[in-house]
């Protein structure tokens, strides 16, 4: 396999419902990572697509959509689909064709516009489609099943409401200074421990919504690009993983879950995470910044564990202990995270890595982390969907 | 259990009550011991034969794993013809079967839910259809 580096990224602004076509936000980022890469788009050899799900015919072939507009060239074109890792399988497609020499330079993209209302069941079909159970009989959207998953974590570590509402200041803190983020105001733990309650624990401010965004990433293996880029960034590691029988979390859409743990919590990040660390040679410790799907502010804290950062029940006091600030020993979501962002399905996979990528380029203004090297992005999508990259510089 | 004769699951083969106890409607796996719920819900263990997957009804009590208050209704396809905001969701264990499984609690006094506390099967009624059948989906509520 060969070194492959990212040379490229771009993105459209996160906001939130809006009546553009997706394929427009896809190109404001195309054209974003083609012009920071400085090459044609000629120059892209293969394109991998996160999938647009409420986009139709244009959303399931978002990738031959994207392609017409910049113009066609007869490169294979993937369109792929893993829930909020859509766009780690993206990342992940692009890299293998490239380090294995299938292709020199490859295009890796996702863009979701918001749907007007609330998500929900996408099928009738009660057998098999599990979902349609949870919505028609379970009344249960998304934030109950991590208001369920931290009501354990309160009874079992001690995590408070304190805790819940510190990360979301933090996380609006460092999304105040980020010009990409869609929600931009810096909030008080008084103001957050006010806010309204979704689905306790958790309150309106420590939930993130759906916004629409999109986002690019160029990556390459060939010497001349490479040479010319400015201040390309390595990728070490992009991996997958799926859920590991005994998985004690109860997943989105499930109505299940095992009494007894045989495998870790979150077990799909658990195994992206691991094979990243085993691929790259470089564990938590070597890792100067994490980017992780703070989906609430249980994910935040539960991340950390499950990506090793800390032992079991050990992140709250990270956070109290101001580990995971900026000027921390590790700064985690510097972006301001999926709480400044909301989620934008298939490109906020491809958004996080470029975070990352920004910060080891030195990009990131008021929120950089100063002499970052090594950054990771940690992805989490529902039924046992996960990817993990892991960057240098 | 109240009278059931008129009632109708809204989703089929989930919640039975024909035993005269309501009861989810599970499956369990004579090879590698799982069960499942729903029952199609498969999640066998690596490796498994796959062989001898039966129908089983869960014990109709459980212990209350994990509980949230939900405040905001929730968005279709869900419906029940009264507010039923705030409302709790239980996951409820049943401890022989090594399994956990979410539902809405129908008690009202929600700051009366404690973890560890027993827990009945029960049904919600969420509207009337129009043939006049009560609808419902399986519920649980505190046993008192
Ligand atoms: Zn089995």
């Amino acid at each position: 396999m060969r070194d492959v580096y990212i040379i490229g990224t771009g993105i459209h602004p996160w906001t939130g419902f809006s009546e553009q076509v997706f394929a427009d936000f896809a190109a404001t980022a195309v054209d974003g990572a083609l012009k920071d890469a400085a090459i044609e788009w000629t120059r892209i050899q293969s394109i991998m697509a996160g999938i647009f799900i409420y986009g139709g015919n244009a959303g399931h072939l978002s990738g031959q959509y994207l392609e017409s507009i910049f113009g066609e060239t007869g490169v294979p074109v993937v369109n792929v689909y893993n829930a909020c890792a859509t766009g780690s399988a993206a990342i992940r497609m692009a890299y293998n064709s490239v380090a294995a020499g299938e292709t020199d330079t490859a295009l890796a993209f996702g863009a979701d516009v918001s749907p007007k209302g609330f998500l929900t069941a996408k099928s009738d079909n009660a057998v098999q489609d599990r979902d349609v159970i949870r919505w028609k009989m379970g009344g249960m959207p998304n934030p109950i099943y991590w208001a369920l998953e931290c009501t354990k974590r309160m009874a079992k570590y001690g995590t408070t409401e304190e805790d819940l509402a510190l990360v979301k200041v933090l996380m609006s803190e460092y999304g105040s200074k980020n010009p990409d983020a869609r929600f931009k105001k810096a909030y008080s733990l008084e103001e957050v421990l006010k806010s309204v309650y979704v689905c306790e624990p958790l309150r309106l401010y420590e939930i993130c919504p759906v916004s629409t965004g999109a986002a690019a990433l160029i990556i390459t293996a060939d010497p001349e690009l490479i040479a010319k880029a400015d201040k390309p960034v390595k990728i070490n590691a992009t991996t997958m993983g799926s859920a590991i029988y005994g998985d004690p979390t109860i997943r989105i859409s499930a109505l299940s879950c095992p009494a007894v743990a045989e495998a870790p919590m979150l077990s799909e990040s658990y195994s992206a995470s691991r094979q990243a660390y085993e691929k790259a040679g470089i564990g938590p410790e070597d890792i100067d910044l994490l980017e992780l799907p703070d989906n609430s502010s249980w994910h935040y804290l539960v991340y950390l564990e499950t990506c090793g950062f800390c032992g079991e029940g050990e992140a709250d006091k990270m956070l109290r202990d101001g580990q995971t600030r900026i000027g921390g020993t590790l700064p985690v979501n510097p972006s301001g995270g999926f709480s400044s962002h909301g989620e934008a399905l298939s490109a906020q996979a491809i958004w996080q890595v470029i975070e990352c990528a920004n910060q080891l380029r030195g990009r990131c203004g008021e929120r950089q982390v100063e002499g970052a090297k090594v950054a990771m992005a940690q992805t989490y999508g529902l039924m046992g969907n996960s990817g993990t990259t892991i960057l240098s510089i | 259990m109240e009278n059931m004769a008129n009632s109708v699951a809204r989703i089929p083969n989930l919640v039975d009550w024909s035993t005269g106890e309501v009861r989810l409607m599970s499956a369990k796996c004579n090879s590698c011991g799982t069960y499942f719920f729903p029952k199609e819900h498969y999640q066998h263990r690596p490796g498994c034969s796959r062989e001898g997957v039966e129908d089983v009804l869960l014990p109709s009590r459980g212990k209350l794993a994990s509980y949230t208050v939900q405040h905001y209704p929730c968005p279709p396809p869900f419906k029940t013809e009264q507010k039923i905001t705030p409302y709790g969701i239980g996951l409820v264990e049943f401890e022989a079967e090594k399994i956990q499984v979410a539902g809405i609690i129908t008690d009202t006094d929600l700051k009366s839910l404690e973890l560890g506390m027993e827990m009945e099967t029960t049904t919600l009624t969420m509207y009337v259809n129009e043939e006049k059948q009560q609808v419902v989906t399986w519920a649980f509520r505190a046993v008192k």
